[in-house]
């Protein structure tokens, strides 16, 4: 798994392309936001921001990387070569998407903290933390599902593009208009629950064991996506 | 040496929706031979070779390698190498780096320097594998395959693409594992090789084992060939003889040393000259040539 992981992190850095679109897009846009961040915490809250930086890392840095990066090494058959050795599947994937898993966390471990530092601590750093990981679990589950249906790398451009601008949208609509209406829709639609976790940990304000039940759906949500994946996923391309 | 083999296929059958790929297909490999898998195009010896690597599942019937599912990847890989019909290299990794990733994966030991050298790819160890050639992918395949000196070794279409050099190479390769007890599988259009190389022959035709056996076993169904050329006419031949408007000649025979003898006794006592005389076994093009007729 690590030799596959240490493979995947030197390809990243070889490849301009998915380097701008994981790394330096999802960091301009979350600058801007840390810089705007007076703007934003008017328009919805603090919190607000922290799910927006959250959701741009994990839609564009994460998802759409990961969609990407499994149609490429399953359209010129590494996928195959990789399983013609001992190494198992879950090995395999595990290894392909390591690196862009550690680089999402690390970059919104970053953004995180530069929020913190020019706008204020957190409430809730562990109830944070935990947003965070369910979310990057979950989009993690989503890209397994999305690369089934993906033919190419050029294809993910048309794939991914439900999910990421989905999530997005979802972040801002719950991060600007709160869940007093709708709130079971806002809550049950990808990236809802977990857009209203994180501003709970960020803003404070909301009784722990309230804002963990919105772990629910987020989980719900890898759950269905792995179900997905299971019957979607394919290791060789179409003939 | 054990005597049991080192791949095992029972009943196999293959089916792509209403396709029927492989149709009870049966066969075995045993330590230490050299086994040709041939056919026609879409005969199912690549889906049979996919099963029997581990990259399908049969849809019904039994395969073992070295006695374990070949799904069994930790038990079966580490003893096996691959060289698949099509690339399957990252093209942003170096030659070198290809080399290391899957050798370690294979989880078997080895010397990428070493390995390199073996395929004569030294020289480009540091180039990202998108700037190779069309025959230097074959050889960095061929080396992730022998890395590690594996016992069993799947070569599929191994030479195409190869120049002579290269195949030769190839061969050598191969060979010195042979004489260290390797088992070899090969697929290949170019039947020569198989006709040199093979101790036992599968032949593949619309999903079922048309034939299989040694090369003679194979060839001798079929009769063997005189040819040559007159450019006078002559008295009538001693036997049976297509004869062209050229004047080129085709005898088919079962009894070859005899027949020679014949025809040349003939062509002695009455001064003909046999222009371009060539006599031997039926070749495996031959056996193949006569699968649909």
């Amino acid at each position: 798994m690590f030799s596959i992981a240490s493979s995947e992190l030197i390809q990243i850095f070889r490849n301009r392309l998915v380097l701008i679109t994981s790394l330096i897009i999802p960091a301009a846009v979350s600058a801007f936001f840390v810089r705007q961040h007076e703007t934003y915490a008017d328009l919805g809250s603090l919190g607000y921001i922290a799910a927006i930086v959250l959701f741009t890392v994990a839609a564009f840095g994460l998802y759409a990387t990961a969609v990407t990066t499994l149609a490429s090494r399953r359209q010129n058959l590494f996928l195959k070569r990789l399983r013609s050795t001992a190494e198992g599947d879950a090995g395999i994937l595990a290894g392909l998407l390591l690196p862009v898993v550690v680089l999402t966390v690390v970059q919104v471990t970053a953004i995180l903290t530069a929020l913190a530092v020019v706008a204020g601590a957190p409430a809730n750093v562990a109830l944070l933390v935990v947003a965070v990981l369910a979310t990057v679990a979950m989009m993690i589950g989503l890209a397994l599902a999305t690369a089934g249906l993906t033919n190419s790398p050029e294809h993910a451009q048309v794939t991914t593009l439900p999910v990421t601008l989905g999530v997005i949208a979802m972040a801002s609509w719950v991060g600007i208009t709160g869940t007093e209406n709708l709130a079971w829709l806002k809550r049950l639609l990808p990236g809802g629950a977990a857009t209203e976790l994180t501003m709970n940990a960020w803003n404070g304000g909301v009784a722990v064991t309230d804002s963990l039940l919105l772990l629910a759906p987020t989980l719900g949500w890898v759950v269905v996506a792995v179900a997905l994946a299971t019957r979607l996923f394919r290791w060789e391309p179409r003939r | 040496m054990s005597t049991t083999p080192v791949i095992e296929v029972e009943r196999l059958n293959l089916t792509y929706g209403d396709f029927h790929a492989v149709k009870d297909l049966s066969f075995e490999v045993r330590p230490g031979e050299l086994y040709a898998l041939l056919g026609t195009n879409g005969a199912g010896k690549t889906s049979t070779l996919e099963v029997v690597e581990g990259h399908r599942r049969p849809t019904s019937g039994t395969v073992r390698v070295f006695g374990h599912s070949p799904d069994d990847r930790r038990a079966v890989r580490p003893r096996m190498g691959v060289m698949l019909q099509e690339s399957g290299f990252s093209p942003d990794l170096t030659v070198r780096e290809s080399v290391g990733l899957i050798g370690r994966l294979t989880r078997r030991t080895d010397d990428v320097d070493r390995v390199l050298d073996v395929v004569d790819l030294t020289g480009r160890a540091g180039r990202k594998v998108s700037q190779l050639s069309g025959g230097e992918k074959r050889r960095l395949d061929f080396a992730t395959a022998v890395y590690g000196t594996p016992e069993l070794l799947f070569l599929d279409e191994p030479t195409t693409g190869l120049d002579i050099q290269s195949r030769d190479a190839v061969w050598a390769t191969v060979d010195r594992l042979r004489e260290n007890g390797a088992t070899i599988v090969l697929t290949t259009h170019y039947l020569e090789e198989a006709q040199q190389r093979a101790d036992r022959i599968g032949l593949m035709h619309q999903g079922t084992l048309h034939r299989e056996g040694t090369v003679s076993e194979l060839t001798h169904t079929l009769p063997g060939v005189i040819r040559f050329a007159l450019a006078t006419p002559v008295p009538p031949l001693p036997l049976h003889a297509v004869v062209d408007a050229d004047g080129k000649v085709v005898v088919e025979s079962f009894e070859l040393q005899k027949d020679l003898h014949l025809l040349l006794g003939w062509a002695q006592d009455h001064a003909v000259e046999l222009r371009d005389l060539a006599a031997g076994p039926t070749r495996l093009d031959d056996v193949f040539r006569a699968i649909n007729s």
